[in-house]
């Protein structure tokens, strides 16, 4: 898709693009949006129309990712964000991944492998349950003091998880729906967890490249020219 | 590594066909003005080439062995080559593209996914939480192999991580619970 311009009525994406749709309700965005404009939009919810517009467009194309624009947003506003997108992980996704799960389990019968399945799922969320509880308590807050100017002391070596496992989990778990799966299953069900799980992996994918080619190059040189001045 | 390779001095031309080539053929396509901006290096040996009849004639020496790859932008009618005439409509310009593609059946990379019994054998003892070093010793085989049999299994299977591995080797009775060390 073209890249989201101020003037774009903001159902145009949400019709082309349905997957951003947990991405705008993380900005306090709700569907009904009628024919408003993102500027219109931004305007009502008093969002920072360049840090919406860039998230959205880099969302949707994969391939734009505009480093320099990115790294010049102030990192609070890029804390912000990513508390909200862990806030969503926690609060709809997964448990709306784990709802459909069960469903599935309970209504496919005796198929052994959906239950290892399910387990490998549960090691996933407790890694990126661990990663969030991370960032949001030691990370961001370590963050968030060293832009202000205080000494680094007693948050300075905090250092920014890697984030490759969580994903490749995820890559993998979708691979033994996709190529692996056997036994009879509830189609229905198991279409659901999958639309879920390939959401959740792209918007991990998208969370990530922000978190780690953005906030940690602009965490690092903060902590650097504190220890300097 | 390229698989299309389009020649063309009419740049416009070049883009439209690269947009039609990637939009529904997903290729990785490289255009250039001259054949002399080439490196053969980045071209696939099964690379499909696209050029002027003017580009075909003045380096019959590069395209008559690669003949069976060539593809002519012309509208005329030629013997023995194929060719793409660019001012049809739409349409007809993709049905001519997938039928010279279908014909030549440009190669796709996919490793076929069954694994071999050594390939098992690395997957079962890397699902028990065995690291490189130890499955090299236990199978008497190189850490090298290992690594080897490692990105094949992962490249076979579409699973990269040791825990993946482990429930892929579970649900497929390779291993059961009880063999993971922890």
């Amino acid at each position: 898709m073209a890249l989201i311009q101020a003037n774009t009525h903001l159902s145009d994406v949400i019709l082309s693009e349905p997957g951003i749709i947990p991405v705008i309700n993380r900005f306090g965005i709700l569907l009904g949006t009628g024919d408003s404009t993102v500027s219109e939009i931004c305007g009502k919810h008093g969002l920072d129309i360049e840090f919406f517009l860039t998230i959205l467009n880099t969302y949707i194309n994969e391939e734009y990712f505009p480093e320099k624009i990115l790294k010049s947003f102030c990192a609070s506003t890029i804390v912000t964000y990513l508390q909200k997108t862990y806030a969503s992980y926690l609060h709809f996704q997964l448990p709306n991944i784990e709802r459909h799960f069960h469903l599935l389990i309970e209504r496919s019968g005796t198929n052994n492998n959906l239950g290892l399945m399910l387990k490998f799922f549960n090691e996933l969320k407790q890694d990126l349950t661990d990663r969030i509880a991370f960032d949001n308590e030691q990370w961001f807050p370590s963050i968030l003091s060293a832009g202000k100017g205080k000494p680094t002391d007693t948050h300075g070596t905090v250092d920014a998880w890697d984030s490759t496992t969580i994903e490749d989990k995820l890559n993998d778990l979708k691979s033994m729906f996709v190529i692996h799966l056997s036994g009879s299953y509830d189609l229905n069900l198991c279409h659901g967890v999958i639309v879920a799980l390939i959401t959740l992996e792209k918007d991990i994918r998208q969370n990530d490249r922000i978190r780690d080619r953005i906030l940690i190059p602009i965490h690092r040189s903060i902590t650097n020219s504190n220890s300097q001045s | 590594m390229y698989s299309t390779v389009i020649i063309d001095k009419d740049t416009l031309r070049a883009l439209g066909l690269k947009h039609l080539m990637e939009r529904y053929f997903d290729t990785q396509l490289v255009i250039v003005q001259e054949l002399r901006e080439l490196d053969s290096n980045d071209i696939s040996p099964s690379a499909l080439f696209f050029t002027s009849p003017q580009c075909y004639i003045a380096f019959q020496d590069f395209f008559i062995p690669r003949r069976s790859r060539t593809v002519i932008l012309t509208s005329d009618n030629l013997t023995d080559i194929a060719t793409l005439d660019p001012r049809t409509d739409e349409s007809s310009i993709i049905e001519n593209l997938n039928s010279i593609i279908s014909e030549r059946a440009i190669e796709k990379s996919r490793p076929h996914n069954e694994l071999s019994q050594r390939e098992i054998d690395v997957l079962r003892l890397v699902a028990m939480g065995y690291i490189n070093k130890e499955i090299a010793d236990e199978l008497s085989i190189s850490f090298n192999t290992v690594l080897t049999h490692r990105k094949n299994i992962t490249a076979k299977l579409g699973i990269r991580s040791v825990s993946g591995l482990g429930f892929y080797a579970m649900m497929n009775g390779y291993i059961s619970e009880s063999d993971i060390r922890r």
